[in-house]
């Protein structure tokens, strides 16, 4: 009889972790990156300790997804939120049990900061995304951010021009349509999908407010990684919204995209990626490589 | 030949400011000789009522299923994973562009094109299947 993952988390004993490692806030010129690879989380009493980590609804949300592999990610990805979250908090230690999420009005999810009265330290912004084999968190200060990543193998089960026909700018459609070879302009449309994605999501107002035809998102040559967010009818650019695309472990592309902050001048993105595993090990990945 | 019969009426109100729809649906479970069997017989029974009132219902079981099917397909799903009517997409681990591909998948199967608005609202498979239908109503009127 096959028992249920989250069941398995009851049984097992959990261990003694060492407390989490504070971490120093990002400066306003940066995001920071951190991702988990299911795979490499493997001990039933280190997952069962991520477990008690989640408020009762966050355990449901997590007992609702069908299939182990889902309930695994699904806990990891709130333990990336709650361990990273709380690892920022200078101040004070804050056991991530205590933080509190909500929504805005359109149901993008943030910290809820009402129980931390004398929390001195400038608001953090976060989002998650992951996919099979990935969870990723973003962070920033004081501009929303949003995240995406897809699995750079993924394979697309429609045409893709067709897709991009019915979901894409005039201009993106055009781009792609100039690709003579398959797999590159598959590549193309997936990164496209990200930035896209992590633009939507870093706006928090919900799919209704910027539906993916209204707006194209192209490279902007010869800035390193830079893209440009240009309007689908008018054609105008702006310079609101900042973009960044990597390679995440050797297998994702990861888009990220921040609010562009008048205090920092415009600059370009910076990134700082982090592997981690919460309570285990922190890994610094030196080299960003921007797509 | 032993038949059994279960029928039950289910009416969902849904009432929008411009118009609504007003249908009464039977489902009925036949089985032959006392072997189980999924046949599915549902009927509708639509009264014309004037354009503008009508109340939306829930989606024939045919349309979840094959909606089911499609959304098998393109998750690749393993067969212990199972689809009901009240099945979240998210909860299969669909993202965004999954949906994307149900979507079209959708579209493709039932001859209809979904605005990416509502498209987009779709969580479940029960909802997948009342657009579709609301959506292929249109088509015919």
């Amino acid at each position: 009889m096959r028992t249920s993952f989250m069941s398995q988390m009851q049984r097992s004993f959990s261990i003694e972790l060492p407390k989490l490692v504070p971490l120093q806030l990002p400066s306003r010129m940066e995001t920071h990156l951190w991702y988990v690879l299911p795979d490499e989380v493997k001990s039933t009493s280190l997952l069962k300790h991520y477990s008690q980590l989640l408020s009762p609804s966050e355990k449901d949300k997590v007992l609702q997804m069908r299939g182990d592999e889902l309930q695994k990610n699904a806990l990891l990805a709130r333990t990336l939120v709650r361990t990273t979250i709380a690892r920022y908090q200078t101040n004070n230690a804050v056991d991530p049990r205590t933080l509190m999420f909500k929504k805005n009005m359109y149901g993008k999810p943030e910290v809820d900061w009402q129980n931390y009265k004398n929390c001195n330290d400038p608001p953090l912004h976060f989002n998650i995304s992951h996919t099979d084999s990935l969870v990723a968190c973003g962070v920033t200060v004081h501009v929303p951010v949003g995240i995406d990543l897809e699995d750079k193998e993924r394979k697309i089960k429609h045409d893709v021009l067709t897709l991009a026909e019915r979901f894409y700018s005039t201009d993106e459609v055009k781009f792609l349509s100039t690709i003579p070879d398959p797999e590159v302009q598959r590549k193309e449309f997936i990164k496209l999908w990200t930035l896209k994605e992590a633009y939507v999501k870093a706006l928090g107002k919900g799919f209704s407010a910027a539906p993916f035809n209204t707006f194209t998102i192209q490279s902007t040559a010869g800035t390193n990684g830079g893209y440009n967010l240009c309007k689908e009818k008018t054609e105008e650019c702006n310079r609101d919204w900042k973009f960044g695309l990597l390679e995440l472990a050797g297998s994702h592309y990861a888009a990220i995209c921040t609010e562009n902050d008048q205090a920092n001048g415009g600059a370009p993105m910076r990134v700082i990626v982090r592997k981690t595993i919460p309570f285990v090990e922190d890994g610094l990945i030196s080299e960003s490589i921007f797509l | 030949m032993a038949t059994s019969f279960c029928s039950s009426i289910s009416m969902q109100a849904r009432v929008s400011a411009t118009r609504t729809r007003f249908c009464l649906q039977k489902q009925v479970l036949v089985s032959n000789n006392g072997k189980s069997n999924n046949n599915n017989l549902s009927f509708s029974l639509r009264r014309s009522m004037p354009a503008r009132l009508a109340v939306s219902c829930a989606a024939k079981q045919e349309t979840v299923e094959k909606v089911s099917e499609i959304v098998k397909k393109q998750l690749s799903l393993t067969d212990d994973q199972k689809v009901t009517a009240g099945t979240k997409f998210t909860e299969l681990g669909a993202d965004s562009l999954d949906t994307v591909e149900i979507v079209m998948g959708l579209e493709e199967e039932f001859g209809i094109t979904m605005a990416e608005e509502r498209a987009k609202e779709i969580a479940t498979v029960q909802q997948a299947a009342e657009l579709i239908e609301e959506l292929v109503q249109e088509k015919t009127t």
